[in-house]
C-alpha cells in the first residue's frame, strides 16, 4: 500500500486504523507484531461478546429468584455486580487501546510525512512499548482493587443491599434507585437525625484535629528553633515519640488510661484528692469529644512539629538580617517573616492533614468505639462520637447495611473531590504547565 | 529587655518545654509500667509506675501462651512484600510519568490524585468479593495486594514529583552510552531518588503494623492474624489484659522509636522536603 508524503492520505489512514485495531500498522507502516497484537486484542474482543453481553445483562438484573435451588447454585447478586463492572472496565481498557492504536497509526503517519520515508529503527519493546509495560502492573492492580469497588461502592448506594432481608446467596439484591439516598436526606427521621450529627460532628472534628496539631507543633518548633537550651536534642527526641509510637497502640492505651471507672488518670485525681467523684472522659458526649481532640493532638502534634522544623530552617537568613537591619522585634519578626512563609509552604500538607482527619479511623475507633452511644444508636449503630468513616465500618461489620455505608461513600466522595482538585492545582506541575 | 525579663522567659520555655514533655510521656510511662507488671488488669495497677515491682512474666506469657510470634511472622512477612513491592511499582510507574509523553497521560495523573483521597476500605465490600472470588481471602498475599494496591496513586504522584526535579541530562548521557529506558531507571534514576525512595520505604513499612480494618476484613482464620489484631484482642470489652497488651506494643514500638530517634534529622528534610516539591 503507497502513501502519499504530502499529508493527503490521511483520512485513508485513519479510515484504516478504525477498521480494525492494527489494520493501519499492518499495512502502511509494516509493523507487523505491533499491528498482530492490536488485531488479536481486537479478534478476542469480539469472539467474546456473549460472555460479556452475559456479565453486562447479569449486572442490569442483578439475577433472578431460584428458591427451588440448593443455596450455592443460586444467582449470587453480589458476584454479578462484581463481574459486570469488571467486565465493564475491562471494556473500557479494549476502548483505549484502540484510541491508543488509532492515535498512534496517525502519528506514524505524520512521522512518515516529515521523513518520506518509513522509520523503522525504533525497537518495539524497550521503544514506544516502555510507558505502556511500566504502568502496566500499577494500572491494573489499581482498577482490580481501587476503581472497581469504588465503583462497586456507588452501585451498592443504589440497591438494597442490607441484612436481614437482602443477603446474598440466600436472598437477591435489586436496585431501588435513590431510595437509600432519599431515608438518609430527610425520608427516615433515625437515619436522617444520625446522618446530621455524625456528619457536623466529622467536619468540626477535622477542623479542630487539624488546626490543634498544626499550631501544636507548630508552637514546639517555633520554641525549640529559638531557645537557646543545650538539651534541646533531648527535648526533640522525646516530641518525637508520640510519630514514633504505632496510633493503635497509643489510642488503646488512651482508652485505658482514661477509663473512667477504673483509669489511672481518674485514680490518681481521687488519690491526690483533686476530685471526689470519677470524670467520665470516655462516658460523657461532649467531654469525650474534647478528649478525642486532645488525644490526637497529643498523637498528631509531632508530624507537624518536624515538618515545620524542616520548613524553619530552610527559610534563607538574609529575610532575617535584612529585618533586623530595619529594626524588627524578634517578635514581629516571626509573626511577619516565619509564620507567613512556613504557613504557605505547609498549607498542601495542612489541607492534607485535613483529609486525612475527615478519614483518621484509628484516633476515634480505638479510642472510643464510637461511643457513648447517642439516643438513635440501637438503630444507626452511630455513637456520638463516631465519624463518617468508623460509622462505615460499623454499618459493613456490625449491622450489614451495606446500603447506608455506600450512601455515605458517595458523600465523603462529593465532599473530597474539592480537596483532590484544590491540591491538584496546588502541584508543581500543574503550574508550569506541563498538564 | 530587661535581666529580670530575660529570666522570665527562659524559665517560661522551661515550664513549657517540660510541661510538654510529661503530658506526652505520661501514657508511655505506663505502658512500660504496665508491660512489667505483675497485675494483669488496669483496674489493679499502680496509680505509681512500676508501684507493684518488676516482673517479666508478661513477655514470657506473651511468647508462650499467645500467637504473639506467629502474629509477628506474619505481619513482617505483609510488611516486607508490601514495602518492596510497592517501591518497585510506584517508583517504575514514577519513572514513566515524569520521562514520558503518551496518550492519556494527563487523564491518568489527574485519576490518580483523585483516588488517592479515598480511604481504601470505602470499597472493602467489593475488596472483600474479588480476594474471595480469587481465593486471596485469608492469605497473606491477598492482604498485600490490597496494601499495595491502596498505596500506588499517592506514592506514585509525589515519587513522580521528586523525579522531575532531577535533571534529565543525566538520562541523556546514559541514552548516549547506550542505556535501555529500563537501565537508565534502574541504574540512573533510582539511586538520585535515593531520599524519596527512602520515605516511600519507612511509609509503606510502618503501615501494615498499624493497620486493622483490613487484616479484620481480609484474615479470619486464626494462624494468620497480625499484630494489630492480636495487641487489640486483649483489650477489649469482655477482659481486660493490660499487662499483656503493653509487653506485646512495648516489644513494637521500641524499634520504631528507636529508629525514629536515630533518624530525626533525615526525616525533618524528608518530611519538609516532600512538602517542598509538591
Amino acid at each position: 500500500m503507497e502513501l502519499k508524503t504530502d499529508g493527503s492520505s490521511e483520512k485513508k489512514v485513519r479510515v484504516t486504523a478504525i477498521l480494525f485495531m492494527g489494520l493501519g500498522h499492518i499495512l502502511y507502516f509494516k509493523e507487523y507484531l505491533k499491528g498482530s497484537i492490536y488485531a488479536l486484542i481486537e479478534l478476542v474482543t469480539l469472539c467474546l461478546i456473549p460472555f460479556w453481553a452475559n456479565k453486562i445483562y447479569g449486572l442490569i438484573t442483578l439475577g433472578s429468584p431460584h428458591p427451588e435451588l440448593p443455596v450455592k447454585q443460586r444467582d449470587n447478586s453480589m458476584f454479578m455486580m462484581i463481574d459486570g463492572i469488571l467486565v465493564i472496565a475491562v471494556l473500557l481498557i479494549v476502548i483505549a487501546v484502540y484510541v491508543v492504536s488509532v492515535k498512534g497509526a496517525m502519528a506514524e503517519y505524520k512521522e512518515f510525512c516529515r521523513n518520506g520515508s518509513l522509520n523503522r529503527k525504533k525497537a518495539f519493546i524497550s521503544g514506544k512499548a516502555f510507558p505502556i509495560a511500566g504502568l502496566a502492573p500499577a494500572l491494573i492492580l489499581m482498577l482490580v482493587f481501587v476503581v472497581v469497588p469504588l465503583v462497586f461502592s456507588a452501585c451498592v448506594a443504589f440497591t438494597n443491599y442490607a441484612s436481614p432481608e437482602h443477603i446474598p446467596p440466600n436472598n437477591l439484591v435489586d436496585w431501588v434507585g435513590f431510595t437509600n439516598f432519599t431515608d438518609m436526606f430527610g425520608g427516615n427521621a433515625a437515619w436522617t437525625g444520625a446522618f446530621g450529627r455524625v456528619a457536623v460532628w466529622t467536619l468540626i472534628w477535622a477542623v479542630l484535629a487539624t488546626a490543634t496539631c498544626f499550631f501544636g507543633g507548630f508552637v514546639l518548633a517555633a520554641v525549640l528553633n529559638e531557645c537557646r537550651i543545650r538539651i534541646k536534642p533531648v527535648f526533640r527526641s522525646i516530641f518525637i515519640l508520640p510519630y514514633a509510637v504505632p496510633a493503635i497502640v497509643s489510642m488503646l492505651v488512651w482508652k485505658n488510661l482514661l477509663n473512667g471507672s477504673f483509669g489511672i488518670v481518674n485514680r490518681t485525681l481521687m488519690e491526690i484528692g483533686l476530685i471526689n467523684n470519677p470524670i467520665p472522659w470516655l462516658s460523657d458526649a461532649g467531654l469525650c469529644r474534647f478528649i478525642c481532640v486532645l488525644v490526637n493532638l497529643w498523637a498528631g502534634f509531632s508530624y507537624f512539629m518536624l515538618l515545620t522544623m524542616g520548613n524553619m530552617t530552610a527559610i534563607s537568613s538574609d529575610i532575617y538580617e535584612a529585618a533586623k537591619i530595619d529594626g524588627a522585634s524578634p517578635l514581629y519578626m516571626f509573626r511577619k517573616i516565619t509564620f507567613p512563609l512556613v504557613l504557605f509552604q505547609t498549607m498542601p500538607l495542612i489541607i492534607m492533614g485535613f483529609t486525612h482527619n475527615i478519614n483518621n479511623f484509628g484516633a476515634i475507633y480505638f479510642l472510643t468505639s464510637g461511643l457513648p452511644e447517642a439516643a438513635d444508636s440501637a438503630v444507626t449503630s452511630a455513637g456520638s462520637t463516631d465519624i463518617l468513616v468508623t460509622w462505615i465500618y460499623n454499618l459493613t461489620m456490625d449491622l450489614q447495611k451495606y446500603n447506608y455505608a455506600a450512601v455515605l461513600a458517595v458523600v465523603i466522595f462529593v465532599v473530597m473531590a474539592p480537596f483532590a482538585i484544590l491540591s491538584f492545582r496546588q502541584t508543581k506541575s500543574y503550574k508550569e504547565g506541563e498538564l | 529587655m530587661g535581666k529580670s525579663g530575660k529570666i522570665f522567659t527562659s524559665v517560661l520555655v522551661w515550664v513549657f518545654l517540660i510541661g510538654t514533655s510529661l503530658f506526652v510521656v505520661y501514657p508511655l510511662v505506663y505502658v512500660a509500667a504496665a508491660a512489667f507488671s505483675p497485675q494483669q488488669n488496669i483496674a489493679s495497677l499502680s496509680i505509681i509506675p512500676f508501684g507493684n515491682g518488676v516482673t517479666i512474666k508478661n513477655f514470657i506469657y506473651l511468647f508462650q501462651k499467645t500467637d504473639f510470634p506467629l502474629w509477628f511472622r506474619n505481619t513482617l512477612i505483609v510488611a516486607v512484600a508490601t514495602t518492596v513491592s510497592t517501591v518497585f511499582i510506584c517508583a517504575l510507574s514514577a519513572y514513566v510519568f515524569s520521562r514520558f509523553r503518551f496518550v492519556f497521560k494527563k487523564s491518568l495523573m489527574m485519576s490518580l490524585l483523585i483516588l488517592q483521597i479515598f480511604p481504601s476500605f470505602v470499597g472493602m465490600v467489593a475488596i472483600y468479593v474479588i480476594l474471595l472470588r480469587i481465593g486471596g481471602l485469608n492469605t497473606l498475599w491477598g492482604l498485600v495486594l490490597v496494601y499495595l494496591a491502596g498505596n500506588i496513586p499517592y506514592n506514585t504522584w509525589m515519587v513522580k514529583s521528586y523525579m522531575d526535579t532531577v535533571s534529565k541530562s543525566l538520562d541523556e548521557a546514559a541514552r548516549i552510552d547506550g542505556a535501555g529506558h529500563f537501565q537508565i531507571f534502574a541504574k540512573v534514576i533510582l539511586p538520585v531518588s535515593r531520599p524519596i525512595i527512602v520515605l516511600l520505604t519507612i511509609t509503606s513499612f510502618i503501615a501494615p503494623w498499624m493497620d486493622f480494618i483490613f487484616p479484620k476484613l481480609v484474615l479470619r482464620s486464626s494462624n494468620v492474624q497480625t499484630i494489630a489484631q492480636g495487641l487489640f484482642g486483649f483489650v477489649t470489652e469482655k477482659k481486660n489484659m493490660f499487662a499483656t497488651f503493653s509487653a506485646g506494643s512495648l516489644i513494637i514500638a521500641i524499634p520504631f522509636i528507636i529508629y525514629f530517634i536515630v533518624t530525626q534529622k533525615t526525616l525533618i528534610t524528608s518530611l519538609s522536603g516532600a512538602a517542598v516539591k509538591e
